[in-house]
């Protein structure tokens, strides 16, 4: 029996900490473990007995790269149990908050930890001194992002703006004036790196996933919409737990999400893309095409496209946004704290983000449940990598492991976000 | 402010207030907000690092304060010319999450966009849990890194003097 493996110990170029275990038996890859050892972070055991009012600044501290994805889920759940209607004005600004926080972390993702598996460089230090413009590029886009979440969030990383019913504080029109020439500047900056991306080398290779994302009416999803997939779900987001279910794995300290009905799913840009391409601008899809981006893409190496994609729509959808704003009478409404269970999910940059909250009558929050996007993404990545890896076993083992790494970065996973992430571990016999 | 008057040197001062040493360089940028000359901004850094590279863009002259993983001897105080051959490596494969001093002073190098003159002092620290005070040896390291800055920043305001002298000569 042959026997081969191999092991990373700690998965480079993403948000967290992370192992690999690959077990390769006469030919077959029979085992694949992605296991997250960041140590469990016990955010939800840690907002019992919190007043609803502390749980936004809590749980913005779950991460530093999507910190607005937890207070739009948190901020929307807590309202559902208040029964707090915002103003439109406020329920606009949360949309450019969420396109701030998209731009800065899918500009990120693209040039800092994805590109240079493309164009073989062991990381982005490297790949700027051969490509300098490229990544002042991705510097340039996050600076923008962050000048939205500065200005709506009160700081870039861990926003403290954000309150239960709208807004601490609500910006003047002319405070926009400075963020407008930064994301019009983006916008190119975006196209420009969806054009750099297009002439990447992709690998060969299709997948079968079942995507889910939000559906709004009207809208690319970001703050609201039904859960939808391909294979026919449409649900409330209070009818999540119905339909989905986390369970633990002994490798991993972050929970696996699956379909109670189906097994694995992907949720995240490829996902969002699939399911709401028609809800895109003509001009982003003309761009997406001209890119060479199907309208359906399966190709988990070409989710950096669907990135570049998403970066150019939330740069318009954040102009168009301020353009029409006009500041609501007052920041916030308030609301009487009462008992109930409140449910919401928003799109993170990473795909669907999931929180339940059980209030006490006080506001006190008794029991809560967050699902973050890398934890419902786990099976599918280790999917990934069994179909590439199978693909690539007369790969030596560095190259194998190079092949292994860039599988898991398609999906850009936050471990720290999910242990609440890598060592590779290949096992050949 | 005209160009001239313009702040040429900046102070980043990095860390979290909150935890425990890693306070040192917020707690050096405290003390030297006391008496500075006009051209030295003070810049606090807790977070994003990678920002430092824009931060810095136009300083001539940049001192870095951060605090040291505990390698012996806590309180000890390093100085490292960053504008000289690389002092760090492999780090940038980390997660942007862990993107610190170090990856942000080399893409900066690789983008030519690192300051002309860049220092760092680095003090190692004991302890880092949330909420506690400096430890007692960085405390009194925090005195000793501001008084050794201001010496710097007196030995480079003569210096740039004579440069600018040379250059009107």
């Amino acid at each position: 029996m042959a026997t081969r493996t191999l092991k990373v110990d700690y998965i480079a170029r993403v948000e967290g900490e992370s192992l690999l275990d690959l077990h390769i038996r006469d030919g077959v890859v029979d085992a694949v473990r992605l296991g997250i050892f960041e140590p469990p972070r016990f955010f939800e055991a840690l907002l019992r007995g919190r007043g609803c009012g502390e749980v936004l600044d809590i749980v913005a501290r779950i991460c530093g790269i999507c910190p607005v994805a937890y207070q739009m889920s948190g901020v929307h759940a807590i309202e559902h149990v208040l029964g707090i209607a915002v103003d439109p004005a406020i329920r606009a600004l949360r949309r450019l908050l969420y396109c701030g926080e998209w731009i800065e972390s899918h500009g990120l993702h693209i040039v800092m930890l994805h590109a240079p598996d493309f164009l073989g460089y062991p990381d982005a230090v490297a790949m700027a001194r051969d490509h300098r413009d490229a990544v002042e590029r991705g510097l340039a886009l996050k600076k923008a992002g962050n000048e939205l979440l500065r200005l709506l969030g009160g700081r870039e990383i861990h926003p403290v703006n954000v309150r239960i019913g709208g807004f601490y504080r609500v910006p003047r029109r002319a405070e926009f004036a400075p963020v407008v020439e930064s994301l019009k500047r983006a916008r190119d900056l975006a196209i420009e790196t969806l054009r750099w991306t297009a002439t990447f080398p992709f690998p060969d290779i299709t997948r079968d996933y079942e995507f889910v994302a939000l559906r709004h009416p009207d809208e690319y999803p970001m703050n609201a919409g039904h859960i939808v997939s391909s294979a026919g779900l449409d649900i409330t987001p209070a009818e999540y737990e119905s339909e989905f279910l986390e369970r633990q794995v002994p490798y991993s300290t972050a929970l696996h999400s699956v379909l109670k009905r189906r097994g694995t799913y992907l949720v995240g840009p490829m996902a969002r893309y699939a399911l709401n391409r028609d809800r895109l601008p003509p001009e982003v899809r003309a761009l997406a095409d001209a890119a060479g981006l199907d309208p359906v893409c399966r190709n988990p190496f070409r989710s950096i496209l669907v990135r570049a994609v998403e970066i150019i729509y939330a740069c318009d959808e954040a102009l168009r946004l301020i353009a029409d704003y006009e500041p609501p009478a007052r920041p916030f409404v308030a609301a009487e704290p009462r008992t109930g269970i409140g449910y919401a999910c928003t799109e993170a940059p990473r795909g669907i983000l999931y929180h339940r909250y059980r209030l006490a009558g006080d506001g006190t929050i008794e029991d809560s449940r967050l699902v973050p996007p890398t934890a419902q993404n786990q099976g599918v990545i280790e999917e990934d990598i069994r179909q590439v890896a199978t693909a690539s076993l007369d790969l030596d083992q560095d190259a194998l492991q190079a092949k292994c790494e860039q599988s898991i970065r398609n999906h850009d996973p936050c471990i720290s976000c999910a242990a609440h992430f890598l060592q590779l571990r290949v096992d050949r016999t | 402010m005209s160009g001239s008057d313009r702040p040429s040197v900046l102070v980043a001062a990095i860390g979290n207030p909150d935890r425990g040493d890693d306070a040192v360089g917020p707690a050096v940028a405290s003390r030297l907000r006391d008496s500075l000359p006009a051209r030295v901004r003070i810049l606090d850094r807790g977070g994003d690092v990678l920002a430092l590279i824009e931060a810095w863009d136009g300083f001539s002259d940049v001192f870095v304060v951060d605090a040291a993983a505990p390698i012996g001897r806590p309180g000890r105080i390093h100085r490292l010319d960053l504008a000289g051959p690389a002092v760090l490596d492999g780090f940038a494969r980390n997660s942007t999450h862990a993107f610190g001093v170090g990856e942000a002073v080399e893409l900066a190098r690789s983008l030519n966009r690192l300051p002309r003159h860049i220092v760092a002092y680095l003090v190692e620290g004991e302890q880092f849990d949330l909420g506690a005070p400096l430890s007692p040896a960085v405390a009194a390291a925090v005195e000793i890194v501001v008084r050794r800055i201001r010496r710097e920043l007196a030995l480079l305001s003569s210096q740039r003097r004579k440069e600018g002298g040379a250059e009107h000569a």
